[in-house]
């Protein structure tokens, strides 16, 4: 019993850390029709650059804010190689996160004591139980750690930024701007009838939505104590799968928000792998499990599609 | 108001497919005109629409708009005192959005998009009046889908629309062309409606001959890049569509179709 409870606190916590990245890929990917591989790359940006400035004694909540501009840069940097030169979708994302592998490792070792050749330090940013986290400060430090068997504190907290980031991305697309946002994904045209630059719109939500990724990638390192260069591996993969699988469950639930659908999303997709771990699969297989989750993911909002008669998820693969 | 001066163009110069369409388009359109614009597939209708708003750039020659000259200037700065109806309903609307967002969209073009509430429910009378001038029942379907529309009532409301800004120029470019007979009657109209009222200057491309016949103040025929036909006023009133019928077949017959 006690085995099943702590998965379960394990896949909320995950479930809650991963719907701010699958948050960002609604925006990018949903509403912007861009399926934007930069992630791979910004999710280690974001946690390497809190780590680091954790690691320096700045108020991690702080940290969180800058790792998310960092990433909002990154993400720009997609957008201009798209709308300024004219690179395909797919080759912006995979260009700037590769660049974005050295960058990483660099500022890691620099950040850790190296030299700008890339070694003399260690290449992972270790959070070790001096340094400050969201987790570790005030005002989650009045949560227990142990509730039960609950890691009440880190759940309430997740759960707390994955909601303040779902109701700014709720609040935002509402806005002028982010109707405009909006309308671009859907008809760039019609923004450019409004006398408004599509491509800077298009920029825009790319910047947002690797914001987003870097923020996740800083929950991530605060998550694990550490932040390395291996932790972007498999977050395209989550962060869609999260994605379609919340809009294609919860897509005709009339009244609910499609940000809460990606947050639902998100724990079931993480939910599917804590069963896969209580029947004793090894972590080993962690990926191949990811794989073929996302794959009937694909397959099923498809079906699902059809039988509305609607495309828009028909789409997903036309990508892909 | 708005002159093409010496226009040229060819396409895809330089490849065997090349081809010239404009060699020295002249065109001057005065204020508060309606001109409809006729011709064949490739007469260049389209292309100069397309020059006129930016979607396409000139080889040579320059279009004045107001005195100034626009011709190097990016499509959506000049989209600001433009509006523009596409053939295809579906470019001139947001589909995703409902009615309402579409009009808030519109409403606050020429001002900043910046963080504050796109739909003010102030403005919800003045959206519903705008929408009763089209006789669809629009205006009691505000947060529909605009994707749920048919293609008449999303022409109509890209209609509107288009003219909900303070605009000089207004760009029809074959409305109604992807419409059946009676919406496109009631787009036509409707259309009307918003040039004399607003006394827009307008250019207007259709297929229909009977629309341009019976609509504008201004007639042209173009044919190969150039205007073989321009006529108004009195000699505009007289002409009627076997004329022209008889003009299109005469061309063909000299193209060798």
């Amino acid at each position: 019993m006690s085995l099943i409870l702590s998965a379960l606190d394990v896949v909320l916590q995950d479930g809650f850390m991963y719907a701010v990245l699958a948050m960002g890929y609604y925006l990018s990917y949903t509403i912007l029709d861009f399926p934007d591989l930069t992630v791979e790359g910004t999710v280690v940006t974001g946690g390497v650059v809190f780590g680091l400035l954790a690691r320096a004694g700045v108020n991690p909540w702080l940290a969180m804010v800058v790792a998310f501009l960092v990433g909002f840069l990154c993400g720009t940097l997609t957008g201009v190689l798209h709308v300024r030169l004219g690179i395909r979708p797919l080759l912006c994302g995979i260009l700037v996160s590769t660049l974005l592998i050295s960058v990483n490792l660099v500022v890691t070792v620099v950040g850790m004591g190296g030299n700008f050749a890339g070694d003399g330090a260690l290449s992972t940013v270790d959070l070790g139980r001096s340094v400050p986290t969201v987790l570790r400060t005030y005002p989650a430090r009045l949560l227990p750690t142990d509730f039960y068997g609950f890691n009440l504190r880190k759940l309430v907290t997740f759960f707390v930024i994955a909601l303040v980031f779902k109701l700014i991305l709720d609040f935002y697309l509402k806005t002028k701007s982010g109707l405009l946002l909006r309308a671009t994904g859907d008809n760039a045209q019609y923004v450019t009838m409004l006398a408004k630059d599509q491509r800077f719109y298009k920029t825009l939500g790319l910047a947002i939505g690797n914001g987003y990724a870097a923020v996740c990638g800083a929950l991530i390192a605060q998550s694990r104590g550490n932040a390395n260069q291996g932790m972007g591996v498999g977050m395209i993969v989550i962060g869609l799968a999260s994605l379609i699988i919340g809009l294609s469950l919860f897509g005709r639930v009339r009244f609910m928000k499609p940000t809460t659908m990606v947050i639902l999303g998100s724990v079931i997709y993480q939910g599917c792998l804590g069963i896969a771990t209580l029947l004793g699969v090894p972590s080993a297989y962690n990926k191949a499990i990811m794989a073929v989750l996302f794959t009937l993911a694909l397959v099923f909002s498809d079906r699902l599609a059809k039988k509305n008669g609607g495309k828009k998820n028909a789409v997903v693969r036309t990508h892909l | 108001m708005l002159s093409f001066e010496h226009i040229c163009k060819t396409f895809n110069p330089g490849t065997p497919d090349a081809a010239t369409l404009f060699s020295d388009f002249n065109l001057t359109v005065d204020k508060g005109e309606f001109v409809s614009v006729i011709g064949s597939n490739g007469s260049g209708k389209t292309t100069m629409l397309n020059l006129l708003c930016g979607s396409l750039m000139p080889d040579s020659g320059r279009i004045l708009f107001d005195g100034t000259d626009i011709t190097r200037q990016s499509e959506y700065r000049r989209a600001a005192r433009i509006g523009r109806v596409f053939q295809d309903p579906k470019v001139g609307t947001c589909g995703s959005l409902t009615i309402l967002e579409n009009m808030a969209l519109a409403d606050n073009k020429k001002r900043p998009f910046g963080l504050t509430p796109a739909v003010s429910r102030g403005r919800l009378d003045y959206y519903r009046s705008l929408l009763e001038q089209c006789g669809m029942g629009l205006e009691d379907r505000l947060n529909a889908k605009v994707g749920a529309l048919s293609g008449g009532q999303r022409q109509a409301l890209a209609l509107v629309i288009a003219n909900m800004t303070d605009i000089d120029l207004l760009i029809l470019d074959e409305h109604t062309a992807a419409l059946d007979p009676k919406s496109a009657d009631t787009v036509m109209q409707l259309t009307d409606h918003f040039v004399k009222s607003s006394k827009i200057t307008t250019l207007m491309v259709t297929h229909n001959l009977r629309f341009a016949v019976e609509y504008g103040t201004r007639l042209l025929m173009m044919h190969e890049g150039k205007c073989i036909v321009d006529i108004r006023g009195e000699e505009k009133q007289k002409a009627n569509v076997d004329d022209l019928l008889n003009i299109f077949y005469e061309i063909s017959i000299e193209v060798g179709n």
